[in-house]
């Protein structure tokens, strides 16, 4: 789409082309000039969110202030109860929860990490050297036709010592001893499976946008290719490197799958937690109170990162 | 031998992982409350049953005998937990026909008036045949919701060509669970804290704060040494050898007997003895196929065949299932535990704050 330039006029040229665009956008945005949408054309939208989002985030926040009556009944008692039941773990001596969310927060920054080690050198493949782009693509996106949790599941078979491939190569008892299967080691491994799409394609989409002769033009000018990766190609690539990250790390912190079928259903992270509560226990007012505090924190954690996105997009 | 088995084979027991799959599939899928009955019930047609049960509860060919014998068609859903069903059902799912919770349950959902009362006349076969002792249950006194399907107990199951001690109670259970960290157990709550109760001398549904304060300390003891927490395939990773030792139902074990060297035993200190019941959801949409299948599965052939199957308890009377498919299995203590067994045993009688109490055991135990 975008027409590639070459050289430093060239980059000159496109720098007016941007400034254009961003007057054009100026101008919408004032009301004159390029094409003027009726309003209503964003009920769609509002309506959608408020009916899918806000309504039912209402009833999360009004339960989590309700109190179980009897096996399961919910009495909507606007009490403090469960976030000070909460409190108490998180500054108590047992810390349960507290060591819930930690094991969660931990789960989500090193699922984010590892899909972007091996994701970055694949986006960065694939946009600048890969002849099939298209093809390379495609064999990124597929798995996700496959169900989620059968791909949970596949790996039971993979990580099992008595894998066929593991007998034939005599590695079964290595496996064995290595202890992977219903272990924090199988969840990682899972996570960075099914989460590598997500990050691999915000960062290509990033790449490939890029203009690859500025790469060229600053080691003409004398940076080292190291050099001239961190001070053009990264600075380029944050913007993906971002959505990627964000794109893992907050689904994760809902996470509950992996470790039920590769974890063996005995480590709890936030989203076991909270399945737990609502499927098991029959507690949802306590179930929606961790909902919210896990909203909470992702709220913190998507400013922090707002900030940084504005910071990136001043110097970018 | 386990170098056979692999993860395809068809597991054989009451909770299957088909139903944790399920479950985590329809809740993944943000449709776990309302979602699974609601579009099953939308494509419904006159003469479909929709069943909603544990998997592997029923044995295929009687689905397959039952639509032949009615041409009612039979849609299947299935949990591993009677909890999840509950919040299926609090949660306002409709359209479920026919369900199978255990007693604690089925007497819970009676109090919160989310069954059907039976109409007596459709079940003839139910007055005919089963045993009058299971007619009339303290779960449901008047028999007015339920009708039995299985019972069977809760105890433990060890692969006997790999341990070499011969286990009989809950203290050998928690040994050897140390010594060997070879042991899974069902993703239940009442079964794994009211065993352990029962190991210490006190009530399966012991509500005593301090009681249970030293089950959460023999729990936590414990959780380092365990394989894995899974209602649905425990039974699977004992077959396959990843694990050795089970905390588990009576069918499950003798299922597992059937493929690889194994045991179930009823421990010594007692245990749990459960009855599940066929139920009618109120939403239920189409509850004459409901009775139609309570009463075909009555037939004694049929509910031979069931518990050739299943291998739990039928409630039928004993000598109708002789010269059935389960005429073999009337001597088997695993499946008719004797009645100096039985009496040893407790039906999960929990109260609701006893409940709290053990879910937060439990979250504990599944957390540390």
């Amino acid at each position: 789409m975008r027409p590639r330039f070459r050289g430093l006029r060239a980059t000159g040229i496109r720098e007016t082309a941007d400034s254009r665009l961003a007057h054009d956008n100026r101008g919408a945005r004032a009301g004159a000039g390029g094409p003027r949408y009726p309003g209503w054309l964003v009920l769609p939208a509002v309506a959608w969110h408020v009916l899918f989002f806000l309504v039912p985030l209402g009833f999360i926040v009004a339960t989590s202030f309700g109190t179980v009556v009897g096996f399961s009944d919910i009495a909507y008692t606007w009490s403090l109860d469960n976030y000070r039941y909460l409190w108490d773990d998180v500054v108590g001596e047992l810390h349960i929860y507290r060591d819930i969310f930690f094991a969660t927060f931990k789960l989500s920054i090193i699922g984010t990490l590892s899909t972007l080690v091996i994701g970055f050198p694949l986006a960065y493949y694939i946009a600048r050297y890969a002849k099939h782009k298209t093809l390379l693509l495609l064999l990124v996106i597929v798995p996700f036709w496959t169900s989620f949790l059968i791909r949970a599941y596949a790996w039971l078979i993979v990580l099992d010592p008595e894998f066929p491939l593991f007998r034939a190569l005599g590695l079964s008892d290595f496996v064995e001893r290595q202890g992977i299967l219903f272990s924090e080691k199988a969840i990682y491994i899972g996570v960075a499976y099914n989460y590598l799409p997500l990050m691999v394609l915000p960062l290509y989409a990033a790449l490939e946008r890029m203009d690859w002769s500025l790469v060229d033009a600053a080691q003409d000018l004398g940076d080292s290719p190291l050099r001239a990766f961190r001070r053009v190609t990264l600075p380029l690539a944050l913007p993906g490197i971002l959505a990627g990250s964000l794109l893992v790390f907050i689904p994760l912190t809902g996470e509950y799958i992996i470790p039920v079928i590769l974890g063996g259903n005995k480590t709890f992270y936030a989203g076991s937690l909270i399945a737990q509560q609502f499927l098991e226990s029959g507690d949802w007012p306590l179930g929606s109170a961790i909902a919210m505090v896990v909203i909470g924190a992702l709220t913190i954690v998507l400013l922090v990162y707002a900030r940084a996105l504005g910071k990136q997009e001043q110097f970018g | 031998m386990s170098d056979e088995l692999t993860i395809w084979e068809r597991p054989v027991h009451r909770r299957g992982f088909v139903a944790g799959a399920t479950a985590a599939a329809l809740t993944a899928a943000g449709l776990g409350r309302f979602g699974a009955a609601d579009a099953l019930a939308a494509a419904e047609a006159e003469g479909t049953l929709f069943y909603y049960n544990w998997a592997q509860y029923v044995n295929p060919k009687t689905y397959a005998a039952f639509t032949k014998a009615t041409g009612i068609k039979v849609k299947k859903g299935f949990y591993d937990s009677n909890e999840t069903l509950a919040a299926k059902l609090r949660g306002g799912a409709r359209g479920y026909d026919l369900v199978c919770p255990t007693g604690y349950m089925t007497k819970e959902l009676i109090s919160e008036k989310r069954l059907l009362p039976l109409d007596w006349s459709q079940l003839g076969n139910v007055t005919k045949n089963v045993d009058p002792k299971f007619r009339r249950t303290s779960d449901d006194p008047k028999g007015t919701y339920s009708v039995v399907k299985d019972w069977g107990t809760t105890g433990f199951m060890y692969r006997t060509d790999k341990i070499k001690e011969r286990p009989t109670t809950w203290k050998e259970f928690v040994a050897l669970t140390k010594k060997y960290s070879k042991t899974t157990m069902v993703d239940s709550s009442p079964e794994v804290v009211g065993s352990i109760a029962t190991m210490l001398g006190y009530s399966y549904n012991t509500e005593n704060k301090k009681e249970l304060d030293q089950v959460k300390k023999v729990l936590l003891d414990l959780k380092p040494h365990i394989v894995a927490l899974h209602s649905s395939n425990y039974d699977t990773l004992i077959a396959k050898g990843q694990a050795w030792m089970g905390l588990g139902w009576n069918g499950d074990g003798l299922a597992l007997a059937g493929k690889v060297p194994a045991q179930y035993v009823v421990a010594r200190e007692g245990g749990e003895i459960w009855i599940d019941y066929y139920n009618i959801p109120a939403g239920a949409s189409n509850p004459d196929a409901a009775h139609a299948w309570i009463n075909f599965v009555y037939q004694p052939r049929i509910a031979g065949l069931e518990t050739s199957y299943t291998y739990y308890g039928s409630p039928l009377k004993r000598s109708l299932l002789k010269g059935t498919p389960a005429g073999k299995l009337l001597a088997d203590k695993v499946v008719f535990p004797p009645a100096a067994t039985v009496k040893k045993l407790e039906t999960n009688q929990v109260s609701a704050n006893g409940k709290r109490l053990r879910e937060r055991i439990w979250t504990e135990f599944k957390a540390s």
